[in-house]
């Protein structure tokens, strides 16, 4: 018997036709634990970057599936999103760039999660970025955040310039992250440069 | 040692976490990892004390046994009838001579205070012992009376979110789930509403406490509502005492079956149905504080405005409410007039004079334990020894007549003339 990855209830997963005939995804959350997360479909863009899209807000829920996800080590949880991802993201004009881990930080992880989500949705990617310092954004203010200089490198030359590069990202706060990516892969040669993120920090908290 | 070892079996790997027994498959996650480089595996069972997978390292104190003291002061001046005061000298033969005991006492008998004989004897012969409860409620309400009885003993409680500072205390109150943290450590473990949620379902939590204590320490256990399998267990192999009369001496109150039809249907066309109706109302006119218990959160919340109709400071309480404590509080001080609740409530609280009714009484969940649990809330206190314990259903099952009848066969053992 399956049960919800977020709250261990069982799923109630009577078979149905649309699931025989494959219409139906098969869930691995409960649909009260889905509920409490907040779509919000947001889409924004600025001069870096061509579209920002987060999918669902920085709310409570949220709050509490990233720690499991990320700090309690959770590579399970993946799959929660892996349906809404791979809908966003399955596109073959677009090439998708995770937002790197330093090597040291992923070590101690066992994972990087963005390339964990990535996987779960069943979504090829290119690792074209290389973080260039251990530090996290959590744990800066936003006046720091501002002051780095230079966060990634380019691990290789983009040649084909037809395709769209979209970064992808667990969280969108401030947006420095982004704008650093989009600024290395325009750097490197990318023309085109989209972002897309699990969850967008709303202002009210 | 490796926290989630792995076994080679013909129809695939087989993993069993180290830490909380657990070998359920379905509960382990395999991934490639960043830090072994190779394909690893973590316990999704005890995730939330921190993952334990292949190549995280489970540590073992090795070193000296700690020495505890061996004197204690008990602080506890009540009194124990003479049916408390045989158990409890039953309880303490059982531990000196190390045989699990369980003791089934009835709700409202009074059966914290007959563990405190044994645990002073335990503590005096500088023995480790934990005490444990598979819900924190019951940790809480424990942890101070535990204090006060014993003033000068290094007491600790751990649960989830607990601040500890002394793992290595001599008397440990812990959820079950706690004690996944422990290997051999005890002299003796009591384990209090043992027949409680999740403790029963959940196999590793009963592997955990055989796993906490040490090889031939007596494991003993407190229930009014033992299963089958823990008295069958006890009877081959250990020590019964069976306390059929509450401490007041009067005998526990029967259920009362009601049919209540579509009642699922009513609440959701917002109207409660008219013998509930009936029954808030008498309730309401004769000031005696009730409690409504659902079968499910969603309908106990579709019902809330209707009941608030009646008298608006009716509420809510279920376990996700993080005030419920305050809230019963409040009922107990009669500041709210009654309240709706899931199993949440269904033991460890005493109200005076509470009224009880079950909605749905035929519900999978109502099982003859939980059932007897709900009407173990009535009439606990002098002089409110008795009150009306109602059971509304669409059918009877076969829980409801269980429940009826151990209620029953208790009173008549119980019954001092006979």
């Amino acid at each position: 018997m399956n049960s919800c990855l977020l709250c261990e209830k069982p799923l109630d997963d009577q078979p149905t036709w649309q699931q025989f005939l494959g219409i139906e995804k098969q869930t691995s959350t409960c649909p009260v634990c889905l509920a409490k997360f907040e779509r919000i479909d947001s889409i924004t863009k600025n001069d870096q970057l061509g579209s920002i899209y987060s999918l669902y807000a920085y709310n409570e829920q949220a709050r509490e599936y990233l720690h499991q996800f990320k700090f309690l080590q959770d590579i399970a949880l993946a799959y929660v999103f892996a349906s809404d991802l791979r809908s966003v993201l399955i596109d073959p004009k677009k090439i998708i760039v995770p937002i790197p881990m330093h090597p040291a930080s992923k070590k101690r992880r066992t994972f990087a999660q963005v390339d964990a989500l990535l996987e779960a949705a069943g979504i090829p990617f290119q690792e074209l970025l290389q973080k260039t310092t251990e530090s996290v954004m959590g744990e800066k203010t936003r006046s720091e955040r501002l002051a780095i200089i230079e966060l990634f490198t380019a691990s290789a030359d983009i040649i084909s310039n037809e395709k769209i590069y979209v970064l992808v990202d667990d969280i969108y706060t401030t947006g420095t992250t982004m704008h650093h990516a989009a600024h290395t892969l325009k750097q490197a040669g990318a023309e085109r440069v989209e972002a897309v993120t699990l969850f967008r920090a709303t202002g009210k908290k | 040692m490796a926290g989630v070892t792995a076994k080679m079996t013909w129809h695939g790997t087989h993993f069993m976490c180290r830490r909380c027994l657990n070998e359920d498959q379905s509960k382990f996650t395999s991934f490639q990892c960043a830090q072994c480089e190779t394909t690893c595996a973590y316990c999704r069972n005890c995730l939330k004390m921190g993952r334990v997978s292949r190549c995280s390292e489970l540590l073992i104190w090795t070193g000296q046994a700690p020495i505890y003291p061996t004197e204690h002061r008990m602080n506890w001046q009540g009194n124990l009838t003479p049916a408390q005061q045989k158990a409890t000298n039953e309880l303490l033969d059982s531990t000196k001579q190390s045989i699990s005991h369980l003791l089934y006492a009835v709700c409202g008998s009074g059966k914290t205070e007959m563990l405190f004989k044994p645990i002073h004897h335990l503590l005096n012969e500088g023995k480790r012992v934990c005490l444990a409860a598979p819900r924190v409620d019951v940790i809480l309400e424990l942890l101070p009376r535990l204090k006060i009885a014993f003033p000068d003993t290094v007491i600790e409680a751990l649960y989830g979110g607990a601040e500890v500072e002394r793992f290595d205390a001599q008397l440990i109150l812990a959820t079950t789930h706690q004690l996944y943290r422990f290997q051999e450590a005890f002299d003796a473990v009591f384990v209090d509403e043992a027949d409680a949620f999740p403790y029963t379902a959940d196999e590793t939590l009963q592997q955990a406490v055989r796993k906490a204590a040490k090889a031939n320490a007596p494991i003993h256990f407190v229930t009014a509502t033992p299963s089958a399998q823990l008295l069958a267990m006890n009877k081959k192999n250990g020590n019964i005492s069976i306390l059929a009369r509450r401490y007041h001496g009067k005998p526990l109150p029967e259920p009362r079956n009601e049919t209540l039809w579509n009642y699922e249907k009513q609440i959701k066309k917002k109207r409660i149905p008219k013998k509930l109706l009936n029954w808030t109302k008498e309730r309401l006119d004769k000031q005696q504080p009730f409690l409504i218990f659902f079968h499910q959160i969603e309908l106990m919340e579709l019902a809330e405005p209707l009941f608030q109709q009646l008298d608006d400071r009716i509420c809510a309480v279920h376990a996700e409410h993080a005030d419920r404590k305050e809230r019963v509080q409040l009922l107990r001080k009669k500041e709210v007039p009654g309240l709706l609740t899931t199993t949440i409530l269904e033991r460890g609280i005493t109200i005076p004079n509470v009224q009880v009714a079950v909605i749905g009484a035929e519900q999978k969940i109502f099982n003859k334990g939980a059932l007897i649990q709900i009407g173990g809330r009535v009439g606990r206190s002098v002089p409110n020894t008795s009150g009306d314990f109602v059971l509304f259903h669409q059918g009877i099952t076969n829980a409801m007549d269980e429940a009826k009848q151990e209620i029953r066969k208790l009173n008549k053992q119980g019954d001092p003339l006979l």
